[in-house]
């Protein structure tokens, strides 16, 4: 009894000799503030910084006093706590959403064979270019799905994938899974995109999908910002620097192809700013801004569309975007 | 017999073709001309929406020099620079759409009539390439590329493909039945080309006929050689191995073995291209398969619409499947809109109890695949690697190597797509590389 206690007690003090040695003469270096920039970054090691996961690049960003904000998936308070830590002030780049730009779900749009392959957009596209009709549209299998490391992708009962705004970091790995490129990173400023990269004419277009863009322009005539190029043989694309989310063109697309971010977007007079010259009253084209001259004007929420008219005309730039 | 390592006997259902004489299809009203029908670099029109063109006249320039021109297959009118369907990738690509005239007048100075061994090595190159000559077994490789070997690599081997160990196909079997002479001319052309006095023609044994004919007629310095009927016997790297015991090192090519093969379709192209400067128009296809009504072997030309092909062969008697190719490495269309291109050797027909459309399930690691595999891989290994897309591991298991013959498919009790999984693992694997 004695000496087996002896035994396994001892046994168990040399190993933990070994250890404690080890543990100070083998111990990495490793500089604190390291340890304290993991713990701000994402750890979905997605790799879309372009190092070999999070670890990787919070020791590069400790270490190198160059090194900048490469990952594009932290979020703004990750950002100013990861600045505190290191000392200095990092910019991140403009956050950033990815968007489905494909609306053609099942019901709307025709299949050229059946397939009953792995179940993987990028299997099904070796195939003959895929079992859809459209050969740009979405192909459904859910690869994007797979591949999101925030499970921000969820495939809906429709058969298309949905981007769940909320829990989207902008990091691009769908972007480059979907063998159809129809997943596009926008502005998280709450802009809008069209929702399919078809370049077949209406014409080749309508046998095969009911919602895809017609190419018809209008949505491009009524841009107040010149900020949608359309032409024959391609949807209409949104320049997003352009792009002032006024929302026209939702309401003018015929088929409702283009979508929008669910955020809200509307603008804020800044009180101290304003002088009352009215003329953001003038432009309102939602009369959304009501006010007395030389008085600060006031943004009825409810009605502003967000479309930025009256940031461009105010002379003493006193309106600001919000996203509330 | 003379063979290789592992591979599989599939039926061969020959018989519904083999021994229908070529036909010659007739001219029709229209063609679509792909602008790309070849491996490699792109091609660009050259004609316009208006142009008449002659018979052999050339339709597109090669960009690069992997790459080869097409020509136009009768006189006419271009009609329009469309799209259509590609029968290998399934998109829509450019083609260019000739109203036929009905007049069949040859371009200028076409036919020539030349000997193709009074001219030198740089002219005879000249001429296969002008004729836009690509492998005609199927892969559609530029002939000239092939025929062009890097300085270092010596050849001493030249092969001509006459396998045909596809099942169900039998157009190679026929012209080497019917035309004996252009491919046996073809032949001595491309060993003039690389410099050999000898080469090999590899026939399978289910083809005693075109053996007998071809032994006959061969001059000495060619060899005629049967083979063991065992697909896929009429692989490059198999055929190489059965005939001179060589193995082509992982990751190479024919070359570096001092190898070349060509397919025997290729060496009659060859010397049509060399003798009489014909650019490679038309082409031997077997239609065939128990969703045809009448079996045939034609001579099609390049451009021809599928439908009028199918129309010409009784029509479709029930059909699940229409296949570009063999049934072991063809490729499945799923619209009859799409026209003959300089590499479909055969237009296969199959009925529902034909195939076997159904769904996979798990591995279950019997072996069979590894024992069918001619690379002497390990396909359930990168079978299982493909569900994951696990492409970097994949790579560690020579996933380069395969060569996509499909045995592995046909032997699995699974029903598993392992060549899909490959393909898909060899595009993933690429798409990683080329992000680098």
């Amino acid at each position: 009894m004695i000496s087996s206690i002896l035994l396994l007690g001892g046994i168990g003090f040399l190993a933990a000799l070994v250890l404690g040695i080890s543990a100070v003469t083998f111990a990495v270096k490793m500089d604190p503030r390291e340890q304290e920039v993991l713990d701000q970054l994402p750890g979905a090691n997605c790799g879309a910084c372009g190092y070999a996961g999070c670890a990787a690049f919070a020791h590069e960003i400790t270490v190198n006093p160059e090194a900048e904000m490469a990952c594009p998936a932290v979020n703004e308070k990750a950002l100013e706590a990861i600045s505190a830590v290191l000392g200095r002030s990092l910019g991140g780049s403009a956050p950033l959403i990815a968007c489905i730009r494909c609306k053609g779900a099942p019901a709307e749009t025709t299949n050229r064979y059946g397939y009953i392959g792995p179940k993987d957009c990028r299997a099904a596209q070796i195939v003959a270019g895929g079992p859809k009709g459209c050969q740009y549209g979405c192909l459904g299998l859910g690869t994007c799905e797979e591949v999101c490391p925030f499970e921000a992708i969820i495939m809906g009962e429709d058969g298309l994938p949905r981007v769940i705004e909320s829990l989207c970091t902008g990091c691009g790995k769908c972007v480059s899974a979907c063998p159809r490129g129809i997943i596009q990173l926008i502005p998280r400023t709450g802009n809008y995109w069209v929702g399919c990269v078809s370049k077949d004419t209406a014409k080749e277009m309508k046998p095969l999908c009911k919602v895809g863009c017609i190419k018809c322009g209008i949505c491009g005539d009524v841009c107040p910002f010149d900020a949608i190029t359309v032409s024959k043989t391609a949807s209409a694309e949104i320049d997003q620097d352009k792009c002032q989310r006024c929302g026209l063109c939702v309401s003018a697309c015929p088929t409702g192809v283009i979508s929008a971010l669910s955020v809200p977007r509307k603008v804020h007079i800044i009180a101290e700013k304003c002088k009352g010259c009215s003329i953001c009253e003038q432009v309102c084209p939602a009369e959304a801004i009501s006010g007395k001259v030389k008085e600060p004007y006031l943004v009825n929420e409810g009605k502003c569309i967000g479309c930025g008219l009256c940031i461009e005309k105010c002379p003493s730039d006193a309106i600001e975007r919000i996203i509330s | 017999m003379k063979t290789f390592k592992g591979g599989i006997h599939p039926p061969e259902e020959k018989q519904l073709v083999k021994d229908n004489p070529i036909v010659d299809f007739p001219l029709s009203s229209r063609y679509h001309v792909l602008v790309q029908q070849h491996l490699g670099a792109p091609a660009k029109p050259v004609v316009k929406a208006g142009d008449e063109v002659k018979k052999g006249q050339v339709l597109s320039e090669p960009l690069g020099f992997v790459s080869v021109p097409v020509h136009a297959p009768t006189s006419g009118r271009v009609r329009e620079i469309g799209r259509i369907v590609h029968p290998v990738t399934g998109l829509l690509a450019p083609c260019i759409v000739i109203d036929a005239d009905g007049r069949e007048e040859w371009a200028h100075g076409l036919p020539l009539e030349r000997d193709p061994f009074a001219m030198s090595r740089e002219e005879l190159m000249d001429a296969i390439k002008a004729a836009g000559v690509v492998g005609m077994g199927g892969a559609t490789f530029p002939t000239h590329v092939k025929l062009s070997p890097p300085k270092d690599k010596t050849i001493d081997t030249f092969i001509v493909n006459g396998a045909e160990c596809e099942p169900y196909l039998s157009s190679d079997h026929r012209l080497m039945l019917e035309q004996p002479e252009r491919v046996l001319k073809g032949t001595g052309v491309i060993m003039k080309v690389l410099g050999l006095d000898r080469a090999t023609i590899a026939i399978e044994a289910n083809k005693p006929d075109a053996l007998r004919l071809m032994r006959e007629k061969a001059p000495a310095e060619i060899r005629v050689e049967a083979l063991k009927v065992k697909y896929p016997q009429g692989a490059e790297k198999q055929l190489i191995n059965a005939l001179t015991g060589r193995e082509v090192p992982s990751g190479g090519l024919p070359m570096d073995v001092g190898a070349v093969v060509q397919n025997a379709g290729t060496c009659a192209a060859v010397w049509d291209a060399c003798a009489r400067g014909i650019p490679l128009i038309e082409r031997i296809t077997s239609v065939t398969g128990r969703g045809i009504m009448q079996p045939k072997n034609i001579r099609v030309r390049v451009g021809t619409p599928l439908r009028e092909v199918i129309d010409f062969c009784g029509g479709l008697n029930s059909v699940a499947k229409i296949i570009f190719g063999g049934p072991m490495m063809g490729i499945a269309q799923f619209t009859q809109d799409i026209a003959i291109m300089k590499g479909t050797s055969g237009v296969l027909v199959l009925r529902e109890e034909d195939t076997n459309i159904t769904a996979y399930s798990a591995c279950i690691s019997c072996g069979r695949c590894v024992e069918a595999c001619p690379m002497g891989l390990i396909p359930s290994v990168l079978s299982k690697l493909g569900e994951k897309g696990m492409h970097q591991k994949a790579v560690e298991n020579n996933l380069l190597d395969c060569v996509e013959c499909g045995s592995c498919t046909y032997v699995c009790p699974a029903n598993r797509p392992i060549v899909h999984f490959v393909k898909h693992l060899k595009a993933l694997s690429r798409a990683a590389g080329a992000k680098k």
